[in-house]
């Protein structure tokens, strides 16, 4: 299988290890954020698919093994809610006690009735979508909307497997015949498309009314958004795997009606009528598409990007409040995503945050309760970790870059702490690496024609916490990647964290 | 299709089919080194002369050996046995159908941990060179292998005796990937054995035999979303969520998830046993007033655990059914169905068979369909016998 080759290439050329020095490394953090691992559940695998904060303030998490627990805490101790379920990947802690989990089958709300502790009620509020049996099928969420309706990204088929002999829901005659997905799977794989939705709504985000049921599309050209959460505007953000049609970890800002860049669920459109999209040119497909409003670049950002939540608006959080936090899996490290629009398309910035060997990788669901975050781990036998960390802010401001927008002539950096006159005159420290990345069928890209481009300038501004990085030749279609790791503030201090990278989708 | 073979002088290297080959340089000395088998059994015997006894005078054949990369970060076989002083020809296959990369090194014993951060200590450096530190705790590395990519690696054991760690040092695997080359010293039991994973001997039997105890999980000959519970007194069943009716059942253990849950779900779990009776595949049982026609349009609503037994709740032609499944007390299973309100007779087919023998206590029989008029009965329960042919009754 040709296929892969081309993606291991780029996981090798492309893999970070950022694990070296731990304790220095750790010590540097925990001046600004403690982090602890929170105690387990004995005899429960510790693979976190859901994580969320009751309104008493408790924990809840969903488990790989398909319990439903709840922590105290206060104490430390831990109950089993509900067990049974298939390999849970979210959960929402409602306002009347009941938890709505999604697992691979539909989306459950789990009742208390009898008042005993224990979920005796299994309701089924939504399982109106297609299951082929493949395993890659898996089904994130739900996000509350601010319209009180849920949100779930329903994962495609992987062609690391065919399909089960029995299906759940309809089978798009769209692509290779069902019956040589059973005999003639090793010869019909690859045509099956690396990543495949054969049954409804694979590679959807799908809008559920609680009250009714009902599930309505949203939008397409998903592949495997384990991502999907609302930031603090309201607006909609689904993450996506680097892969077929991924050329790294992207994040969207979700288009209603859109198609957002993996071909496989576009069979599922009504009135489809363009035959199988895996034909189409990659120009057909530009033209249907919404691209992506943060590219994360592999390896030094993301290899495999997670829940997407908002950092409150707290003293504690200081700058960071409001702002949008993504996990990662494959390194311990958090993303911060700072978003605009610009002539109609979203665009912004990922920051590596808190990058330190005490988060440990894996780090797939997360939950704020008051000030402290809570991050679940897990690794399906991929790459990540086990358990909770919980990580608390000292309440000290690290220096960090707060945000990052394009202006007319470049990039304005706000940082947290005025800026060393010093740092602005090396222009060097200041160096983007400038690239695209290819929008094809190959599993992931490199990064094309990467250059590295050093300001003209860089003007403070703002009491010196502000500054504007001016480049002559600023383009749209990029990825500016900056490794700030030489900019001092006045005080003196590094960045804690100093890698921030900005999508250039079109010029200001 | 098998990648291509690593073995011999390795003229192919992963990275030259990217489009630049610019990341190839580092074919260079240091992985020449360990890359050639003769110098290779060159370290092993200057070990082994350091503090070894004399090596064997009447050397062995070369012993091929098998090692898979498999999904859920495993190495197949997790152990293996060896002679001091033998020679092993390794057949490396990435087997892992996850496209996980993977390599194999072979550490000094009790250096398993030191490898694995040695790897990841090689920072930017690490891809490469494929992930595999220098120095003199690695005895042995692969290339990295591309999924589906083989590579054959000759290995002369060293002469002290030890257990030799073999680990994945592909970021983020080392902690969990890795097994023990067992040189001249006794095996303990597996799951006894701190030198493999901690799961590699661990079954997980769904319920870990609470009674009764229901489970979602992909199991065999149902449909995706199907249920399966495991009955006080050892009887076991499979309900079908997508299709709302029992799809089998069996006595016994419950259903060992050990597969499923190793990795990410790509293995279904496993019966422990065959079912004694098993449904028409095709052939829905339930029908509310008109008999016979299509299978009826049914939508699964949920289900609740009554002392942890669920009864499962689906509506049918718009008919609301409350569906519980228990074990009877003169053997096999009972289902006991609740219709609050149905607007016509209800009919059940129910095939006799070898498998089970069907009885009721309301209704009327005719040709293995049994009738219940309306309003005769808020709610009923018919009972499934294990029959002549099933394997419960068999000696």
């Amino acid at each position: 299988m040709k296929a892969c080759i081309p993606s291991f290439a780029l996981l090798v050329a492309l893999a970070m290890p950022l694990f070296a020095a731990p304790t220095d490394r750790d010590a540097k953090v925990a001046d600004f954020f403690s982090i602890s691992e929170a105690p387990m559940p004995v005899g429960v695998d510790p693979q976190i698919g859901g994580i969320d904060t009751t309104p008493d303030g408790k924990i809840v998490a969903v488990f790989h093994h398909g319990q439903v627990a709840l922590l105290d805490p206060q104490t430390g101790a831990w109950t089993i809610f509900a067990e049974g379920l298939h390999e849970p990947l979210g959960v929402l802690a409602e306002k009347d006690g009941t938890f709505l989990v999604m697992q691979r089958a539909e989306l459950t709300r789990l009742r208390d009735a009898d008042a005993d502790g224990v979920a005796d009620h299994y309701e089924t509020v939504w399982d109106d979508f297609g299951m082929s049996g493949n395993y890659h099928e898996f089904a994130f969420g739900p996000a509350r909307g601010p319209n009180g309706k849920l949100y779930v990204a329903l994962n495609v088929a992987s062609n690391g497997d065919s399909i089960r002999p029995e299906i759940r829901g309809e089978w798009s005659p769209i692509g290779v015949p069902r019956e040589k997905f059973y005999t003639h799977w090793k010869q019909i794989a690859k045509q099956a498309g690396r990543m495949y939705s054969r049954v409804p709504w694979r590679g959807w985000v799908m809008e559920i009314d609680p009250a009714t049921g009902r599930g309505a599309p949203v939008a397409c050209g998903f592949r495997s958004p384990d991502g999907i959460g609302f930031d603090a505007a309201g607006r909609l953000l689904v993450d996506d795997n680097q892969g077929d049609w991924r050329g790294t970890n992207e994040l969207f800002v979700v288009k209603h009606g859109g198609f957002h860049g993996h071909p496989a669920s576009l069979v599922w459109r009504q009135g489809w009528n363009l035959g199988d999209p895996l034909h189409l040119t990659v120009d057909q497909l530009n033209q249907l598409r919404t691209p992506p409003a943060v590219y994360f670049p592999y390896g030094r950002y993301s290899n495999s990007p997670t829940q997407i939540v908002v950092i409150p608006k707290s003293p504690a959080w200081g700058p960071f409040g409001g702002q949008t936090l993504v996990g990662e899996m494959n390194s311990a490290r958090l993303l911060r995503v700072m978003l605009e629009e610009v002539h109609g398309l979203w665009q912004g910035a990922c920051a590596t945050f808190l990058e330190t060997p005490a988060l440990k990788p894996g780090l797939h669901r997360m939950t704020f309760t008051g000030d402290t975050l809570w991050i679940g781990r897990t690794h399906l036998s991929w790459a990540g970790h086990e358990g909770i960390a919980r990580v608390a802010p000292t309440g000290r401001v690290p220096f960090a870059v707060v945000d990052m927008k394009l202006t007319e002539r470049g990039f304005r950096l706000e940082f947290s702490h005025p800026v060393s006159s010093v740092s602005l005159e090396n222009l060097a420290h200041w160096t983007a690496q400038r690239f695209s990345y290819h929008y094809h069928a190959a599993y992931g890209s490199p990064e094309v024609d990467r250059k590295a481009v050093v300001p003209s300038e860089a003007v403070l501004a703002n009491g010196g916490s502000s500054v504007e990085l001016v480049f002559p030749d600023l383009k749209a279609g990029v990825v500016y990647d900056f490794d700030l790791a030489k900019i001092e503030a006045e005080s003196g201090a590094k960045l804690l964290d100093h890698r921030i990278a900005y999508t250039v989708n079109r010029l200001k | 299709m098998k990648g291509t073979s690593l073995s011999g002088n390795r003229r192919e290297c992963p990275s030259q089919r990217l489009a630049s080959a610019a990341r190839c340089p580092a074919f260079s000395a240091t992985r020449m080194k360990l890359l050639i088998p003769a110098s290779l059994v060159a370290i092993g015997s200057a070990l082994a002369l350091a503090q070894a006894p004399e090596p064997s005078q009447t050397p062995k054949p070369p012993r091929a050996i098998k090692l898979a990369m498999r999904d859920g970060l495993r190495f197949d076989p997790p152990r293996i046995a060896a002679q001091p002083g033998e020679t092993l020809v390794f057949t490396l296959d990435n087997a892992d159908s996850t496209h996980q990369p993977h390599n194999f090194i072979i550490a000094r014993p009790g250096k398993r941990d030191a490898v694995v951060q040695q790897a990841l200590a090689l920072g930017e450096r690490g891809p490469s060179s494929e992930f595999a530190p220098e120095g003199e705790d690695v005895l042995l590395h692969s290339a990295l292998l591309a999924p589906e990519q083989t590579q054959k690696l000759t290995f002369r054991v060293p002469d002290e005796p030890g257990i030799y760690p073999y680990v994945c040092t592909f970021p983020g695997h080392g902690a969990a990937m890795y097994g023990a080359l067992y040189v001249g010293v006794p095996m303990p039991a597996l799951d006894a054995d701190p030198h493999v994973p901690p799961a590699t001997a661990q079954r997980y039997i769904v319920g870990e035999g609470r009674r009764p105890f229901t489970q979602r999980m992909f199991v065999p000959d149902a449909g995706p979303a199907a249920i399966v519970v495991a009955l006080e007194g050892g009887q076991n069943f499979c309900w079908d969520a997508g299709q709302c009716r029992l799809r089998y059942v069996w006595s016994g253990a419950f259903i060992d998830a050990t597969d499923h849950w190793k990795g990410n779900g790509k293995d279904l779990a496993k019966l422990p046993a065959r079912p004694w009776w098993t449904a028409p595949r095709d052939a829905f049982p339930l029908r509310i007033g008109d008999v016979g026609g299509p299978a009826p349009a049914v939508k699964f609503l949920g289900y609740r655990l009554h002392k942890g037994l669920p009864e499962f709740h689906y509506r049918l032609e718009g008919v609301e059914v409350f569906e519980k499944i228990d074990a009877a007390p003169e053997g096999g299973i009972s289902l006991t169905f609740r219709i609050p309100n149905p607007p016509g007779a209800i009919h059940l087919a129910l095939p006799a068979s070898d498998q089970g023998e069907w009885s009721s206590s309301v209704g009327t029989w005719t040709a293995g369909a049994l009738t219940i008029p309306p309003g005769s009965a808020p709610s009923f329960t018919i009972t499934l016998k294990p029959g002549a042919s099933s394997p419960s009754t068999k000696k």
